[in-house]
């Protein structure tokens, strides 16, 4: 369980973090999410006790996580890939975090074997891609078996069966009763992994909901149905239990509430001419874009 | 594999740090190959001196002989500001190379009690620097003793003076060391802290001479690197002088790496990483 309460961090003039409040429940994976420049690597660091808060705290099972000792056995952190020395081979990296925390030495040939990197063990980590430098993270973080993990955007760079490989795993450690909270910049790596989504914009709180509930923020997911004769359909949609529908456009619905399957059903029982039927995909992603829109810190080709 | 979540925070263990830091240390593709290249230069310089000297002895004129430093060959050469230099940048970089890199933040979320971490840091660097020290000290003054002792000039272990002298050398690798990572808390530029080791152990030093003015020399006794040239002298001391006393020099050699530990270990628990 992680939460963070208030916490506040200012640079000089600029606010990176502004009374965000939020809580990380443990058997779920928690998605971290907002653009570039939202806060969330700040954010991180204050959890993990490496920035000091302006104001406000954060905590990790009841303990501001700094004030430890040991921190492997607490908290397995994956931060910036890059947060290595590269002269090192990366058994001697993870030999040198196993040991400063008293874990042995298996431990070391244990993770390493689970990210996939055993036949990289003695090679230098100046040269891995920076696909294998998150896995040599991910094998840090999972030294000490800890019940609480935090990565900040893990996925960047792994191959296409990398990010499955992420996915599964993070899945895996939320299942076996751990904290897990990911951050991510894109909706899309979320939609496949977490559970619940912690979204932010301008180091300030977003959202804080279920994957399901935040979607249903954004027009929530739907079926769009295309009719010459949009009045009739619509009369004969609002019988249907739970059912909301929007125009969108002269001849276009959209529909929420029932399924694709639903609304065709209804339309042949009064034999209602279709020109289109479809599911809402990508909702989570308008839905993000929607939300995080005032957001942006950063805004490609606009003058502000 | 079930995690039980648990709120007690586990116990570090000093010597853990040290052997991971020990770890660190060794597993960095310079460290050994710096360490081994200073110690056959420092010696070879000694070897050299000593080797000139044996030659020259039978045309020197009496007052030279008569002024001669048995010690001076081994210990004062060239590679006195190489050991300054060398010591203190490989101080400065286990604590810059950290922050330059971004493994500081890896290391502290590993282990959140920074100032523990610093101190095995401190320790392990002290310990390797002090080795280095007294394999370069023994080395140079033993084989420059061996040369000397052809002409009938060298000193031993029992001579007056000659242990101390043998200390205080073996002692600057370390101190210098130390002092490195005291001023690579602060500065965290791996450039910037290098030229401030420099300008610190040998640069201002050297810019300093003995003066008429009593508080003049009083500063210029605090530093290291005037307290070693005092301490590794055996021969007859200018009276008139104002040197470092003993006493004073091993306060000066003490108290250098103690502020500067000290100095590493507030400034990593201030600043954000």
């Amino acid at each position: 369980m992680i939460a963070v309460d208030q916490l506040t961090k200012r640079y000089g003039r600029i606010v990176a973090v502004n009374l965000l409040s939020f809580s990380v429940p443990p058997g779920k994976v928690t998605g971290f999410l907002g653009p570039n420049g939202a806060g969330k690597t700040t954010t991180l660091r204050m959890i993990l006790g490496l920035s000091h808060p302006t104001s406000g705290s954060a905590t990790i099972n009841g303990r501001p996580f700094g004030a430890g000792g040991a921190g492997l056995r607490r908290v397995g952190a994956l931060l910036d890939a890059a947060d290595v020395q590269g002269g090192r081979t990366a058994a001697a990296h993870l030999h040198g975090l196993a040991r400063s925390n008293g874990l042995p030495r298996r431990r070391v040939d244990d993770v390493l074997e689970e990210v996939g990197l055993a036949s990289a063990a003695r090679r230098r980590i100046g040269g891995f891609s920076l696909g294998m430098k998150q896995r040599l993270g991910i094998a840090a973080a999972l030294l000490g078996d800890p019940p609480v993990l935090l990565f900040d955007e893990p996925i960047n760079g792994l191959d296409p069966e990398g990010v499955r490989w992420a996915r599964r795993l993070f899945r895996r450690l939320a299942a076996e009763g751990r904290t897990v909270f990911v951050s991510s910049h894109l909706m899309s790596e979320m939609e496949s992994t977490a559970d619940r989504l912690v979204v932010i914009g301008r180091g300030e709180l977003i959202a804080e909901d279920s994957l399901a509930a935040f979607a249903a923020r954004g027009g929530g997911t739907g079926v769009r149905v295309r009719t010459p004769d949009p009045a009739a359909l619509e009369s004969a949609l609002a019988a249907e239990v739970g059912v909301t529908i929007r125009a969108d456009g002269d001849q276009t619905l959209l529909v929420t509430g029932i399924g694709a399957a639903r609304v065709g059903e209804v339309a042949a029982a009064r034999s209602i001419v279709l020109h289109e039927l479809s599911s809402r995909t990508g909702s989570l992603e308008a839905a993000f874009m929607e939300l995080t829109a005032n957001g942006v810190e950063y805004v490609a080709g606009e003058a502000r | 594999m079930t995690a039980t979540p648990t709120s007690a925070p586990s116990r570090v263990h000093f010597g853990d740090l040290v052997a991971a830091e020990w770890i660190k240390l060794l597993s960095l593709r310079s460290t050994v190959p710096v360490l081994l290249v200073g110690v056959l230069l420092c010696v070879a310089d000694a070897v050299q001196q000593s080797l000139n000297t044996y030659n020259a002895w039978p045309t020197l004129d009496a007052s030279f002989r008569a002024g001669f430093d048995p010690l001076h060959d081994a210990l004062n050469g060239i590679c006195v500001a190489l050991v300054m230099i060398g010591a203190g940048t490989l101080g400065a970089l286990s604590i810059v190379g950290e922050h330059s890199s971004g493994m500081i933040r890896t290391t502290f979320v590993v282990v959140p009690a920074r100032r523990m971490v610093i101190a095995a840091k401190v320790a392990v660097m002290t310990t390797v620097t002090l080795a280095a020290g007294v394999v370069i000290t023994a080395a140079a003054f033993l084989i420059s003793q061996a040369i000397l002792d052809g002409r009938g000039i060298g000193v031993g272990l029992g001579d007056q003076d000659v242990l101390r002298a043998l200390a205080f050398d073996a002692l600057l690798p370390p101190l210098c060391a130390v002092v490195g990572m005291g001023l690579g808390s602060v500065i965290r530029s791996t450039a910037l802290s290098i030229v401030a080791v420099c300008v610190v152990l040998v640069v201002l030093p050297a810019s300093l001479h003995q003066s008429v003015h009593v508080w003049a020399d009083d500063a210029m006794n605090t530093i290291p690197y005037t307290v070693w040239q005092r301490m590794i002298l055996l021969g007859p001391v200018p009276s008139a002088a104002h040197l470092p006393t003993v006493a004073g020099s091993w306060i000066v050699f003490a108290a250098w790496p103690l502020v500067a530990a000290l100095i590493a270990l507030v400034a990593v628990g201030i600043r954000d990483v």
